[in-house]
């Protein structure tokens, strides 16, 4: 059992916070670790990551090794990163990089110290923060509620399938597609052997979490030429076990619920605005005057929601 | 009997309950406002109380019902009316995956749709819906009837044990070991004095009754491939 969330809003605006109070009402589906996906205002050029190093006494040690491998492939700091730390051995960081010459390039090779640090997001708007605790322990930490953009993901997460570890935390990045993050709320019962195959063709697994999988495969299949409507419905029939999950990208918040119907989602919209969960009394707090819910309670639904002009992505 | 206002919002739900029970014991009609569409409200109520929830409610509303009549406005989550022996339970709006899920008496009454397995492994009592039933309702129900007005999802009464599926209306697919019958005017009589006393009742309705085929009563693990549906 998780909880996981998205959250559209039509201009950007405080996510952050709404994404805070769809998580808080989502406490009891698992409090181990908590996780956002915020997209912000997109930056023309240069990448935002977010990244979490293992042991914060060797941190000068990491970021002189992270930020050698960022020159090596045309990249540097724009600005210091920052640096989030308490009594935990692990650290995080946010860095503002300016473009590597090729992201997957430059990827294969910063995750070569991922034993150490680990980069957890990287995109023109998209930061995932993610750590162990509840989501207001969480939030308070990063400073999640002040966060502005206009959409986003949440996850509340009871371990099943792997450790309870600060960077096996959802939401997951589509490591390397710049800008994809997922959210999953289930288990997926043949992520070993696609994983397999996806490492096969070069993609890499920083955890032995069974969510990791779908971010990576979905942005496989896309890469291949599926629109992520067909990319969606192929995991339906492709991926084993019981789902529901959500997929962000820049332009959009895309689901797939399994085909035995097992794990429930939630929406609400107002104004065009609209609030995404696993449980209802979720989405009642950030539209709390009682819109129409929507069930998405059947079996093998997807379906895709825009951001900007709403109804003319679906 | 006099009416208490019961305010629901961000306090425990033990307190809430606590204060359900209470009400009930005193003999208050209970109005619960302000729910906030939250879980496990109103569970194991005695015979003889009365029950209505303004809004949404959460996951298993009215569970373990002793025969008390609550009446939820609109939509109630998961699991509503779980484990029922006796009592009503009215739902105005939709109803969430299993409602009515392993009760064993009484009745419950759906206005709008149910999610997936309504009723499943029911043991008694009688589950009402006005709209359609979702995917793979009856699923192991083992006693009770299933009655939908509105059709039916796919996958309906998968794996039906003793229990009966009742649907006017298209049916997207049947599950596995289903038997469909034609029902006889007696049995239809039978179901239309479930529906009367609701003011459902309709002579003009085709009804198809499912029932269970019985084959998977007697599972051989040699013949496991025509389970399986993936």
């Amino acid at each position: 059992m998780c909880g996981i969330a998205g959250r559209i809003l039509n201009a950007p605006g405080k996510v952050g916070d709404d994404l805070v109070e769809l998580m808080v009402a989502q406490e009891h589906r698992g409090s181990d670790s908590t996780g956002f996906a915020v997209y912000g205002i997109p930056r023309e050029t240069g990448y935002v990551l977010r990244g979490m190093g293992f042991d914060k006494s060797r941190m000068d040690g990491d970021m002189d090794d992270f930020q050698n491998i960022l020159k090596a492939h045309g990249s540097d700091f724009l600005e210091d990163p920052t640096f989030v730390t308490n009594e935990a051995d692990h650290y995080c960081t946010r860095m503002i990089i300016s473009d590597p010459h090729d992201i997957e390039q430059w990827i294969n090779v910063a995750d070569e110290i991922s034993d150490r640090f680990e980069v957890q997001s990287c995109g023109r708007s998209l930061e995932i923060i993610k750590d162990v605790g509840s989501s207001n322990d969480v939030a308070d930490k990063h400073g999640v509620r002040e966060m502005i953009g206009t959409h986003g993901l949440g996850h509340a997460r009871l371990a099943t399938e792997s450790s309870v570890l600060p960077n096996a935390s959802h939401p997951f990045w589509a490591r390397p597609f710049p800008d994809v993050a997922i959210v999953h709320n289930g288990q997926i019962t043949d992520y070993y052997t696609w994983r397999d195959k996806l490492e096969r063709l070069g993609y890499r697994f920083l955890t032995y979490n069974d969510s990791e999988l779908i971010a990576v495969w979905v942005s496989d299949q896309m890469k291949n030429g599926l629109t992520m409507e067909q990319a969606l419905k192929k995991s339906i029939t492709s991926i084993d076990g019981v789902f529901t999950y959500m997929i962000a990208q820049p332009d959009s918040i895309g689901f797939a619920k399994d085909r035995f119907a097992m794990k429930p989602l939630v929406t609400v919209e107002k104004n065009g605005e609209l609030a995404a969960a696993t449980e209802e009394q979720a989405v009642c707090r950030v539209v709390p005057d009682g819109s129409d819910v929507i069930n998405y309670d059947g079996p093998g639904i997807t379906e895709i929601w825009g951001v900007g002009n709403r109804r003319a992505a679906a | 009997m006099s009416e208490i206002v019961i305010d629901v919002g961000e306090r425990h739900i033990r307190e809430i309950n606590e204060e359900i029970q209470a009400a009930c014991a005193a003999g208050h009609k209970i109005i619960v406002r302000n729910t906030l569409s939250r879980h496990n409200l109103g569970i194991g109520l005695p015979a003889g109380a009365d029950l209505h929830f303004e809004g949404s409610v959460g996951y298993y509303c009215g569970g373990l019902n002793n025969g008390a009549t609550i009446n939820i406005e609109r939509n109630a989550g998961w699991g509503a009316g779980e484990a029922q022996a006796a009592g009503h339970i009215t739902i105005g709006g939709y109803a969430g995956m299993s409602v009515g899920a392993a009760m064993l008496g009484g009745t419950i009454h759906v206005k709008g749709d149910t999610g997936p397995r309504c009723g499943v492994a029911m043991k008694g009592g009688n589950i009402i819906v006005e709209g359609k039933i979702g995917y793979q309702s009856g699923f192991m129900s083992h006693a009770g009837k299933i009655i939908a007005l509105g059709g039916a999802g796919a996958s309906c009464a998968d794996a039906l044990w003793e229990g009966e599926v009742w649907v006017a209306g298209e049916i997207e697919s049947l599950g596995v070991d289903v038997n469909l019958l034609e029902p006889t005017a007696e049995d239809v009589a039978e179901v239309e004095a479930i529906l009367e006393p609701l003011g459902l009742n309709d002579s003009s309705r085709e009804w198809r009754k499912m029932i269970s085929g019985q084959r998977l009563w007697y599972f051989e693990s040699r013949d496991a491939n025509a389970w399986l549906m993936i």
